[in-house]
């Protein structure tokens, strides 16, 4: 039985996340490649969550045996496993969850890899790195994605503690997903709109021209253009500007009313405030305008800049007003009518669209390039959301740990206990004391019990070289909230607890589907969760 | 790795990073916390009980058995559907139609050695006080509210001298999602916070018999309009294709005679189900911050949360963590009836309208009364009849100002109870 319209078995299974991102961000996840450094447990968890939701491929790299302890932490690993190489383990395991995905794994080091075949990282669209890996290697492995434009997001999960690193040089989003795209054009309305104004709504003050029930169903946005048109005439020709204005004004429409339960008037009233806005370019919008990928094209740009520039061009010629996004919400109406109005936004909405894409095919045809290359339907998504496009400029580890560190963000809440900072600097010093020269085998602080003492002083010592080395003053007081972190990250010997690992796994994964969708907004750049007082801070570093 | 001892029990390490947090106190940890083999050997005992076994709770029981947590129970009473597969992990393509709870169960078991999991393909209403009261802590992964707030209710009601399980709940919807710790009458409950909840907004029922304007209105005239007209008193049963197909094609026609575009078969399953977007990555977030606290609770390694985690994950990611405090007149852990204001002249049927359209007394069948009298009664049948003329009798014959009115639900194990005023 096949039913037009009917969903198809894949639909099907993935209904529940085909409602957040659609059929273009499953397609964008079902050609994704994904790498895994280490399968830790917050690695795997990382991959249950893309897996599930259809990843294309993953590789697992990795050139660990599987152990006891594993075991405890790891739900993809199991009694079988013990002895056996963890990244083929693992990958098995994760296999079974969604037979749609396809698994590969590399027994070996990250570190063989990188000197044997560093080319081979070309293959991934985004890279994980989990585990004690120590700098020397995160930052080779920045300096080859970050330029690549591949994502690399380094997770430290120890004890109650994580944070994920989002190693990313540009992401460019454009369906982010806000609550509403509504443009009613109140104070620059359009030929057409304010046409259907004079004809619908310039009599609505007249009782021998409009029945009761035409009067309590006129589209409120009518209402407003009508009542606009009658304030503007008093006013220099001006909307209302301020707070007191805007009150004026609704006593203005409430005033209008015939019954005390006309709705479509309340609605009005209720839409003054939201809607009563000067047009203007929203920051983030401007910021894509005035960025030089935007300003200066060239023969590589990629497709998200043609249709910026495309779009910042239609705004110059249009008063500064960007391509109208076309919808409309629902409001008190005859069918018909409300039809009419939204065919009004959309025709309008399709002509702008119209006049972008013959500048799209025109920026194609001067860069020398196929100007049908870029398809309507990608231009007019980004016509849609154009106030509401996002740009992230990231910046690499090398900046954040060696060219330009941001002592700023770490100095600035170092005076707060209760910061996440803390941790954040509890979780460099895991890093340098795994990194120690020698510390060859990488064994992690309070390992064991009678090393705790002895690490934790050591671990302080760290921080204390990073702050001094960052030029940022410090003190025991000030140094009490990091003096704790520290202590929980030594109390859990660098083992995970599996609650931490998973929690890691779900926000790491909705980033990275966030990323690879190129669809919401994903944290820039660096989350830690303190497992203690759950809780999450986002610093920029 | 030769080994010349078969092991019977699972070897010393496996547990290694976990027994240091059990066996090492921590800065945070709490003056009380004895860390040694005493909380390893607490956590192995205690009957832990977890609520739901869909995709908050497959991630739930994957935590706790990983938690070190030993005796476990789990209620569901649902199957598993094709569409549970992009997140419920512990159920594969061949399992559709089995019990959730059973197969999960089994799979944990399974992978995790060492742990016991007893499940119950049931309602959570078909146990009883004894059944609750042998477990130290609820875990709850559920979608409905009204299973939310049954168990809550009934946890704050096993309060006692010896007797007080925390309940630890989770929900989520898309990127978003929370986490909370109930201490019942301790702390706030899941009643308090009625509403927080934001009621679905209802659309008149004019718009939907003739100024249709969105393609919603045409699906919901076909489900609550025309499925009675044409198909009698047949029950819509969302997960029959047919019954699904039959009323996207009457939707289909509708919005074609009004020129309303965009009714799609995904919409009219979306509207008539009420589908809640959902996806593993927010499952596990929000599951993993539950068995978290469960493990702190349990063993008092850490403090844990009081009481409520909201995360937000579609704008970058966003934690807010607070105190949600306890209400005084909250119908299950207060003291105190609340305070309602109800028009003297109108009716007492108006008023039981009124009352749906709050989240926190939206009910299936409440029944009325005052300290002196029966307002309205649903059963049984006799009283029924008996009450049914109050229904349209004004509330100033029915009560005066100051009365204590009580309303009570067959899916509620509590009264809800208000002071009247008059406007």
């Amino acid at each position: 039985m096949s039913i037009p319209g009917a969903p198809t078995a894949k639909e099907k299974k993935y209904d529940r996340q085909l409602r957040l991102w659609g059929a273009g961000g499953q397609e964008a996840l079902e050609t994704a490649h994904i790498l895994l450094i280490n399968a830790t447990a917050a690695g795997s968890e990382t991959l249950k969550n893309l897996v599930l939701p259809g990843i294309g491929r993953f590789t697992i790299i990795d050139d660990a045996a599987v152990t006891d302890e594993d075991l405890g932490t790891n739900f993809f690993l199991d009694d079988d496993s013990i002895g056996l190489p963890r990244a083929q383990k693992a990958c098995e395991l994760l296999c079974e969850l969604n037979p749609e995905v396809q698994g590969n794994f590399i027994n070996d080091t990250i570190q063989n890899v990188l000197k044997s075949n560093p080319e081979k990282l070309k293959d991934f669209t985004t890279v994980i790195a989990t585990g004690d890996i120590p700098t020397a290697t995160l930052l080779s492995l920045d300096s080859i994605l970050y330029p690549l434009g591949i994502p690399l997001f380094i997770v430290k999960c120890v004890g109650f503690t994580m944070s994920c690193r989002l190693v990313i040089s540009e992401h460019p989003m454009v369906e982010t997903h806000p609550a509403s795209t509504v443009d009613l054009r109140l104070f620059n309305p359009f030929p057409e709109l304010s046409a259907l104004v004079d004809e619908k709504a310039s009599s609505m003050d007249d009782k021998s021209k409009m029945t009761d029930h035409q009067h309590g169903h006129l589209p409120y946005v009518l209402v407003l253009l009508q009542t606009l048109n009658e304030w503007k005439s008093t006013h220099d020709g001006q909307p209302p500007s301020n707070y007191s204005q805007k009150n004026e004004f609704k006593s203005l429409l409430r005033s209008k009313m015939w019954n005390a339960d006309e709705e479509n008037f309340e609605e009005a009233i209720a839409a003054v405030l939201p809607h009563f806005n000067a047009p203007s370019i929203p920051s983030e919008t401007r910021a894509i305008f005035q960025d030089e990928k935007c300003t200066s094209l060239t023969k590589e740009s990629t497709s998200f800049w043609i249709i910026a520039r495309a779009i910042k061009e239609f705004s110059e010629k249009n008063g500064g007003l960007l391509p109208l996004p076309g919808a409309l919400p629902d409001m008190k109406a005859e069918s018909k009518d409300y039809i009419t109005l939204q065919n009004i936004y959309k025709s309008k909405a399709r002509a702008d669209l119209a006049i972008v894409v013959n500048i799209v095919r025109s920026l194609l045809a001067e860069l020398g390039r196929d100007s049908e290359e870029i398809a309507e339907s990608e231009v007019e998504t980004f016509c849609k959301h154009a106030g509401y496009a996002k740009l992230i400029r990231g910046r690499s580890l090398s900046e954040e740990y060696e060219k330009s560190p941001r002592a700023q963000a770490i100095s600035s809440d170092l005076s707060d206990s209760t910061a996440l900072i803390h941790y954040y600097l509890g979780l460099r010093a895991y890093e340098a004391f795994i990194s120690d020269d020698n510390n060859t085998q990488h064994i992690a602080p309070g390992a064991e019990d009678s090393t705790v003492d002895a690490d934790t002083e050591k671990l302080n010592k760290h921080v204390t070289e990073l702050l001094d080395k960052l030029s940022i003053t410090h003190s025991p007081e000030l140094l009490e909230g990091t003096e704790k972190a520290i202590g929980e990250i030594v109390r859990a010997g660098g083992g995970e607890l599996h609650n931490i690992a998973s929690l890691a796994g779900g926000i790491v994964a909705q980033e990275i589907i966030k990323v690879i969708t190129k669809q919401y907004i994903p944290m820039n750049n660096t989350v830690i969760f303190d497992g203690i007082s759950s809780r999450t801070h986002v610093y920029q570093l | 790795m030769a080994t010349t001892t078969v092991l019977t029990t699972e070897s010393p390490d496996r547990w290694k990073y976990l027994n240091n947090i059990l066996t090492r106190k921590g800065p945070y940890s709490d003056e009380t916390f004895e860390p040694g083999d005493e909380p390893k050997a607490f956590l192995a005992d205690l009957k832990i009980l977890v609520i739901g076994a869909g995709g908050l709770g497959c991630e739930i029981l994957k935590n706790l058995a990983l938690s070190g947590f030993k005796d476990i129970h789990v209620i569901d009473m649902d199957t598993i559907d094709i569409s549970n597969l992009n997140r419920q992990f512990l159920f594969r393509e061949a399992d559709v139609g089995k019990s959730k709870a059973e197969v999960a169960a089994a799979f944990v078991m399974k992978r995790v050695r060492g742990v016991k999991i007893t499940p119950f393909n049931c309602a959570i209403q078909d146990k009883d006080d004894d059944y609750y009261k042998q477990f130290k802590i609820v875990v709850c992964g559920l979608d409905s509210v009204e299973a939310r707030r049954w168990i809550n209710a009934t946890l704050v009601n096993l309060v006692g001298e010896e007797t007080l399980i925390p309940l630890i709940d989770g929900g989520t919807e898309g990127f978003k999602g929370q986490a909370r710790v109930i201490l019942p009458t301790i702390s706030c409950c899941y009643e308090c916070t009625l509403d927080m909840l934001t009621p679905r907004a209802a659309v008149p029922l004019c718009t939907l018999a003739s100024i249709p304007r969105q393609p919603a209105h045409c699906i919901e005239w076909a489900s609550v309009i025309q499925w009675p007209k044409e198909r009698g008193d047949l029950k819509i049963d969302m997960d029959d294709p047919e019954h699904v197909t039959w009323l996207y094609t009457k939707a289909l026609g509708r919005a074609k005679e009004f020129n309303i575009p965009g009714v799609t078969y995904a919409m009219t399953q979306g509207v008539i189900k009420n589908i809640i977007p959902a996806i593993a990555s927010t499952n596990a977030i929000v599951a993993a911050s539950c068995c978290n606290e469960a493990l702190k609770i349990a063993t008092t390694a850490s403090p844990y949360l009081d009481n409520y985690m909201m995360y937000t994950g579609d704008d970058s990611v966003y934690t807010f963590t607070f105190q949600h405090e306890k209400k005084e007149d909250c119908p299950v852990c207060g003291n105190l009836p609340q305070a309602l204001t109800v028009d003297p002249e109108s009716t007492l049927e108006k008023l039981m309208e009124k009352l749906q359209e709050r989240p926190e007394t939206t009910l299936k069948k409440p029944s009325l009364r005052t300290s002196s009298k029966s307002l309205y009664l649903q059963a049984p049948k006799q009283l029924e009849e008996q009450t049914r003329p109050n229904l349209e009798k004004q509330l100033k014959e029915l009560m005066e100002e100051g009365d204590e009115l009580s309303i009570s639900d067959p899916g509620m194990p509590f009264n809800l109870r208000f002071i009247i005023s008059f406007s």
